[in-house]
């Protein structure tokens, strides 16, 4: 707030002329709000454009896996690729059990289970990513009215401090300096929405995702428990044969 | 990561710079005309401007005593400014003597004279002046100049010899120059000037030309009756006046006579302009009408209503109403009671409108001697008013 501004009742009133004038710490939360936003901004595009590969790469990988094709086959192809989603889970369960099986597992529980945490981390990875930077979407949906309302505490002081000195009351010597005080909480509401509502809609998505590939890593257990049970039979036909 | 960071500042920088063209200034609100600063004031203080007299009689308007001066010197017969009755005229001020003074140099009526005759005898007249400017010092013998232009009137009739003096003015100037130059004893140029007037008297004024005579005649009439004074006529003054002023430089008086007649510096044109009223600040508490009924201030004579809220809330934290008399009842008392100008209570308080029920009309009047025991607030400057109070007890607008 310089007192020259106020001393001059035509000041500017546009949103740059308001920043302009504005003191050295509403200045500094407005640049760090408008940071916020461009970052908040940044993480909604990010997420929604991999939550939409996600959702297509669970949507292929699922045709894949129930196309009825051999899951060693599958295993084989996306062993040497970097996988995501269904297939990460998919080949974190496929590796533990071919090591398993490769040295003669004897105990069918105990492969069943150390399957099921093999997928557990995959999932819980895959989970990570998927939820990563969400938190800080939350952060400034929460805290960025706030440090906007800062800012505007500071500036309205300011402004007060300078009409006291300028031993004037009137509406023209006050107006700007709370104008611009305002800026500072127009910028920091400005960050906190975009971020609450796609806090909102990422988490939730993210949340679909997450029970999508639960589901996914539960069925494959299944069906990797019933393959054990097979295998745990096998033996004996064989030896029979 | 990248991509997202990327669009999102690009969408940001476009938000912006979108902003700044759009969002700019708003057009500001038409000047709303000043607001006036309004006070509401009681009409008791405007309606109430009753000062007068307290003794006087009651009239439509009320005015405190007029003023009178008193007489200097009582049963003075004559009108004048003195301290004294007396029948003479008042003495004039003694400011114009320092002009006589001034007018005092002997010589000075000579030169004037002269320049006068240049007009006849041109060649003759040029010494003259230088004369007289050696003269001028010599300013003593005031009273006899005086009375040389009186004189001069009686010898007007002999002008008719005119032609016959005129070598004589020569002779004159000569005295004079010598004084002029020997300068050393003044009572010789005393003396000479002395001579010399009687022979001016007879000389110059058979110089003189008829119309320059004519010139003195008006002089002359207007200087006999009041030397002294100040206020001769223009004309007679200017033809003194400057010569007393430009004592110092008479030889160029000589020759700008009339000039100095047309710049002529008038002090009594000045003085006539100056305000000579003197300066005064606020009049007496006094007026010239002749006195009436009214207050000793200023101020409302009547109690306002917050004064009597704050009265009867007084009151009514002294006063205890009879069990049973409180709201339900319309009993309504009025009391009057007197207050000094300490503010204690002056004698008891009566009733002036009973309630009809006496252990109410009573718990009233101990309301008010209550009130006085704790010490009754007044407002200050209204003594004359409170002197005399009437108030009404009501449980229901006194809070009961």
């Amino acid at each position: 707030m310089e007192t020259t501004a106020l001393a001059e009742p035509g000041v500017q009133l546009s949103i740059w002329s308001l920043f302009m004038q504005a003191g050295w710490v509403v200045k500094l939360v407005m640049i760090g709000l408008l940071g916020a936003s461009i970052w908040t901004w940044a993480i909604i595009i990010d997420k929604t454009i991999s939550y939409q590969r996600m959702r297509s790469s669970l949507n292929r990988f699922e045709q894949v896996f129930w196309s009825g094709q051999s899951l060693e086959e599958l295993y084989r192809t996306l062993a040497d690729r970097t996988t995501s989603g269904m297939g990460a889970i998919f080949v974190a369960a496929m590796r533990e059990w071919k090591k398993s099986f490769e040295k003669g597992a004897k105990s069918p529980l105990a492969l069943q289970t150390r399957i099921d945490k093999a997928m557990d981390l995959a999932l819980t990875r895959e989970m990570e990513r998927l939820e990563g930077r969400l938190g800080f979407l939350a952060t400034v949906g929460s805290a960025g009215p706030f440090i906007g309302l800062f800012g505007t505490v500071i500036g309205i002081m300011t402004s007060f401090q300078a009409i006291a000195g300028s031993k004037s009351t009137s509406l023209a010597v006050v107006a700007p300096g709370i104008a611009e005080a305002l800026l500072a909480t127009a910028i920091g509401l400005l960050a906190a929405i975009p971020a609450v509502i796609a806090y909102n809609k990422l988490s939730s998505d993210a949340g679909k995702l997450g029970g999508r590939m639960e589901g996914f890593a539960d069925e494959f257990s299944a069906i990797l428990s019933r393959q054990i049970d097979e295998k745990v039979a096998q033996p004996q036909h064989r030896a029979a044969a | 990561m990248k991509a997202g960071l990327t669009t999102s500042v690009i969408l940001h920088a476009a938000a912006l710079a979108f902003g700044l063209v759009t969002l700019s200034a708003p057009e500001p609100l038409p000047p709303a005309p000043e607001s006036l600063p309004v006070s509401i004031i009681p009409v008791e203080d405007i309606a109430q401007h009753d000062m007068g007299d307290e003794k006087a009689s009651m009239k439509e308007k009320s005015a405190p005593k007029p003023t009178k001066r008193p007489d200097i010197v009582a049963d003075a017969q004559k009108i004048g400014e003195n301290t004294v009755d007396t029948d003479a005229p008042p003495t004039p001020d003694p400011k114009p003597r320092p002009v006589e003074e001034a007018a005092a140099p002997k010589p000075q009526p000579k030169p004037a004279e002269k320049p006068k005759d240049e007009d006849v005898p041109k060649p003759v007249e040029e010494p003259k002046p230088v004369p007289a400017t050696e003269v001028a010092p010599v300013p003593k013998p005031k009273e006899e100049v005086k009375p040389d232009p009186v004189k001069e009137p009686e010898p007007k009739p002999e002008p008719v010899k005119q032609p016959e003096p005129k070598p004589e003015p020569q002779p004159k100037p000569e005295p004079v120059q010598k004084t002029a130059s020997i300068e050393q004893p003044k009572p010789d140029a005393i003396a000479e000037a002395i001579k010399e007037q009687p022979k001016e008297d007879a000389v110059a004024d058979t110089i003189k030309e008829q119309p320059q005579q004519e010139e003195k005649q008006v002089e002359l009439p207007s200087a006999a009756p009041a030397p002294q004074s100040r206020p001769k006529p223009a004309e007679a003054q200017t033809a003194e006046a400057p010569d007393h002023k430009q004592a110092d430089k008479p030889v160029k008086e000589a020759s700008s006579k009339p000039k100095s007649d047309s710049e002529s510096f008038n002090e009594d044109k000045i003085t006539a302009l100056l305000n000579k009223q003197k300066s005064s600040g606020g009049g007496a508490k006094r007026s010239t009408e002749t006195a009436a009924l009214g207050g000793k201030t200023k101020t409302g004579a009547k109690l306002t209503n917050s004064e009597m809220g704050a009265l009867s809330d007084q009151l009514a934290t002294c006063w205890s109403i009879p069990a049973g008399m409180e709201s339900g009842s319309d009993l309504r008392v009025s009391v009057k009671f007197h207050v000094d100008s300490s503010g204690k209570l002056d004698g008891a308080p009566k009733i002036q409108s009973s309630s009809g029920n006496r252990p109410f009309d009573e718990s009233a009047v101990r309301a008010v001697q209550k009130c006085d025991r704790e010490g009754l607030v007044l407002p200050k400057g209204k003594e004359d008013i409170w002197s005399e109070v009437v108030v009404n007890f009501d449980p229901t607008e006194m809070g009961m």
